[in-house]
Order: C-alpha cells, then structure tokens, then sequence
C-alpha cells in the first residue's frame, strides 16, 4: 500500500534527514517505526502524510508517487491518511466534539451523521462524556485520544502515529496500544514512530529501524497472535 | 467537486453543506471578537462616508443648480426714448417668439426701486438718474442663451442685451470639478477598503495560524481554508458600506435646520437629496466585493506558505 523506493530527504540548510530509505507496508498491516530522536522517524511520517515532499527517490501510495502530486490533490491525499501528531495539534478553543468533527466537517456531512460519528468515535477512545468539554481542560493522555478519535473518524485507510506514547504513563500508553490494535484489525494500515522498545518488544509487531536516516533493520514479527495477548497482558 | 462515492445531488449537498459550515465559522468568528469587528466596520465606515458624502453633496449641488438655471432671465434695455407703449409692444412680439416663455416690461421707476431695494442706497437719494425701460426675458429652458441674446440685441429698439452667464458658467465648472473628486476620492477610499480589509483578514490569519494549519493536515482543500475568510470580509464590506449609508443620512438630518435657513434667505425651499437605495445597493455590491477581494488577497499568501 505504501512503498518508499529509495527516498531521500535533504531539509533546505544542509539536515540530511532521510537517506536511500526502502520498504513497504502492506494493506492491513500493523508497524512500529523506531530510532533514536532525530533519526528521522517524524520525516518519514511526514513524507506519507504529504506535509513534506522526498528530495530524491519515490513516495507510492497505492502506486501513485505522492512526491509528485499538484499541490491541489494533496488534500484529497491526506484525508486518505489520519495522523496523530506528537503535539496533538488540536484547536485549543474549541469543544472536543468540534475537534473530532473536523475531517467530517470538510467533506461535508450532515451534522446529524457528524454528532452520531463524534459519539462512535469518542466512545472507542473512552472521552464520551468530554464532547463538550474545551481542549485545555483535558490531560495530555484525553488530550491524545482526542487527536486519535480525529484521526479515525473519517476511516482512513491509513493511520500514522508520531510519539504517541511520548508524554503519557504506561498504563495509558498500554491502553493506546490496544486501541491501535482494534483499529487494525478493522482493516486500518496502521504505522507507528515510537521510541519505546519495551512496548515494542511485548507487541511483537514488524519493526523499522531508522539509524541517522538510513534504514538499518526490519524485523517481522513472528505473527499477531502475541502481539493480541500481549496487548491485553 | 469530484467526489466519486456520491451521486451529483449527494455532492451539490456536501458542497452547501461545506458552504452553510464555513459561514457560520465566520460570523462566529466576528461574534466571538465584537470589538476587533466593530472598529473594523467603523474604519471602513469611515473611510466610505467621505466620498458617500461628498456625492451627495453634489446631488445637492446640482439640483440648486438645475432650479438656477430656470431662474436664468435675460435683461434687455431699450432704447432710452422708448415709451411704455413701445416697451409692451415690443414685449408682446418677443414672447411669441418660440424660444421665449415670457418678456415681461419693467419701467424705470420700478427698475430704480429695485436698483436701490438690493443695494440697500433706498435711503440716499440718488438723484434723477435715467434709466431705460426693460424686458425681462424668460428664455425656454432647452435654448442656447448665446444665440438668443444676439438675435435680441438685433430687435427693434433694443439698445443693450445683458446676460449674466459667468457665474453659472463657473458653477457649472465648479461642480465638474467637484464630480471629479468624488471620482477621485471614492477610488482612493476604495483602495483603502481593500487594505484595510486585507490586513484585518491577515492579521486575523496570524491569529489562526494554527487552526489554518491543523485543517490543511486533516485534508482540507485550500478552498476549504479561505471560504471563511472570505466571509467575513463580505461581512466587514457590508457592515461598513451599511454604516457609511447610515452615517449620510445622519449627517443629512444634522444639517437639515441650517441648510432650510440658508434656503429661505434666497426664498427658495430646501428639499435635500438623499442617497438613493440605488447607491447603497451599488455601494454594498462594490464594498462586498472589495471585502471578498482583499480576504482572498490575504489568505492567498498565507496558504501558499502552508502547503509544500
């Protein structure tokens, strides 16, 4: 579903953030990104999410090379993609309810179809009794399911989460984790940058390895069986 | 619009939908900051009375000048032997004249009272000066007053044709003038609307920077983006050309009293030109569209800096 077929990224003053970089995530799979900080594990998100374009090589999305596209299709690229973002990236002032509803409000739908979706999509990430409430009054961990609850609400086929762990305690961390989970096995591709290898390591998933912007390992899980019941340890 | 899970209708409702979204975005928006909106509408009313004011001005202008030229008489002196007898026969041949409404005879002695009634010298005696008796010509309002003087001064007995055409002459130059300046300045002002509600709209971009940058993450067309934007421009185009109209008026109403008074010293009436609701309507539309323009303007160049 996305092929990175030898991408480089070179940011204007000289960063060399990705370089040669090549894999690819198939439809329905679930995948780790990791790395030390400033690997380049945030570029590459950035890359599927068109909100950076490669300097050398080819982004394919569903065989299309997103580096490529008119600046007029790349909407119609990203709301193809959900991302959670490390810093949440929320509209501080306004309800949860309006900030899930945004990818909805875009392309149009009914407000009655948006407030049945807004109630599906926080009670999946457990904040249905924060529709109402503005963004600030919300911890980081709601704060971040809040941006998850965006990121899903439109059904993208594709979920990218940077640093979705970052901030928050383990037990929190747990429960995001299992909710990426559900939403891959509904069929979401679902790729995750973390710097967290214990989590990592207990779900078991395929993991990319970003060294000084090169890929330096792929491992392939062993299969998603330990991976559920890790998930529900 | 290209939207391929839906029918055509599914996507005419998407599309008004999106519509009616972003137009409650931006009047809440307006709502949300009263007083940010409503300096800016007073600014732009501001800047749209000036010239607003100075057409209506010259409306005003105008019509004192149409009544003037009605007023418009010709006097013609006959010559100094000529008797009363000779003055209304001459004056009943001229006013069959097609060009002429009416020739009406003055004699001397009523010439004299007038000379020192508008003079003020009534109460010095000024002797026995000869005067001539005189028509006092009306023309027809569509003549050339030129030609007609120099057919009159041709007629029997006439001795002097005397048109005062100057001052209209000049006024009429004044007002050219005048509507030139009002050309003048409502293209100023209009320049000035369409920065000013640039700048508003970019500063408000500064302000909602980030939002404009979340909606373009989650996919939001940049015609997504600016929609609202352009809104309140409309709205800040509207609201200003409304106050300015509302300003007019008021200050009309202000100098009603004054104007009445300087009306009646010439024993005319004053019935002021009020704007029409022709102009507000033209200014509304040219105002709207100025809003529109500078919003788009504005957010134009914030968005390209957005997308890669």
């Amino acid at each position: 579903m996305i092929r990175f077929e030898h991408v480089a990224k070179r940011y204007p003053g000289g960063v060399q953030a990705l370089s040669d970089v090549n894999f690819e995530l198939a439809r329905g799979e679930m995948t780790f990104l990791t790395g030390h900080s400033g690997a380049g594990k945030s570029t590459l998100l950035r890359l599927i999410a068109v909100l950076e374009r490669p300097s050398r090589g080819q982004v394919l999305f569903d065989g299309k090379n997103i580096g490529r596209v008119s600046s007029r299709q790349i909407p119609r690229l990203r709301r193809k993609v959900g991302v959670i973002f490390q810093d949440h990236k929320l509209l501080t002032d306004r309800k949860v309810l309006d900030n899930v509803a945004l990818p909805l409000l875009i392309a149009g739908f009914s407000w009655s179809e948006i407030r049945r979706r807004v109630r599906a999509a926080l009670d999946l990430v457990g904040l249905l009794d924060k529709e109402n409430t503005l963004i600030p009054a919300l911890s980081g961990g709601q704060q971040q399911r809040v941006g998850i609850a965006r990121a899903m609400i439109a059904k993208p086929p594709v979920l990218l989460a940077d640093e979705p762990t970052g901030n928050l305690d383990p037990e929190l961390s747990e429960e995001l984790m299992r909710l990426f989970c559900t939403l891959n096995e509904l069929g979401t591709t679902v790729l995750i940058a973390t710097h967290d290898l214990d989590l990592v390591e207990r779900l078991g998933k395929r993991t990319l390895v970003l060294k000084s912007g090169c890929m330096v390992d792929d491992r392939r899980s062993a299969g998603s069986r330990r991976a559920d019941s890790g998930a529900g340890a | 619009m290209r939207r391929k899970d839906h029918g055509g209708l599914g996507d005419l409702r998407a599309w008004a939908r999106r519509h009616a979204y972003s137009l409650l975005s931006s009047v809440g928006t307006l709502l949300r900051n009263p007083i940010t909106s409503t300096l800016t509408i007073v600014v732009l009313a501001i800047a749209l009375t000036l010239p607003l004011g100075l057409n209506t001005a010259l409306g005003n202008l105008e019509a004192v000048h149409e009544n003037l030229d009605r007023l418009d008489s010709i006097s013609v002196f006959l010559e100094l032997d000529a008797d009363e007898n000779d003055a209304r026969r001459v004056a009943s041949r001229l006013s069959s004249w097609r060009n002429i409404l009416a020739a009406d005879p003055i004699s001397p002695e009523t010439g004299m009272r007038e000379l020192a009634g508008a003079t003020g010298l009534d109460r010095f005696d000024v002797g026995d000066v000869p005067l001539p008796w005189v028509l006092e010509v009306t023309p027809n309002a569509t003549v050339d007053i030129a030609e007609l003087a120099q057919r009159l001064r041709r007629a029997e007995r006439v001795d002097m044709v005397v048109v005062d055409l100057d001052w209209v002459r000049r006024l009429d130059a004044i007002l050219g003038v005048f509507a030139r300046l009002v050309i003048l300045l409502a293209a100023l002002f209009a320049a000035s609307v369409l920065f000013v509600i640039s700048n508003n709209i970019r500063t408000e971009i500064q302000r909602r920077r980030e939002e404009i940058e979340i909606l373009a993450l989650v996919g939001a067309t940049p015609g997504y983006i600016r929609r609202p934007f352009l809104y309140s421009g409309l709205w800040m185009g509207l609201g200003g050309a409304l106050l300015a109209w509302l300003a007019v008026h008021a200050g009309l109403w202000f100098l009603r009293g004054p104007v009445e008074a300087l009306a009646a010293t010439y024993g005319a009436s004053a019935e002021m030109v009020v704007p029409s609701v022709q102009i507000l309507g033209l200014m509304l539309a040219g105002s709207g569209a100025l809003g529109v323009i500078g919003a788009w303007i504005a957010v134009s160049r914030q968005l390209a800096r957005i997308n890669p």
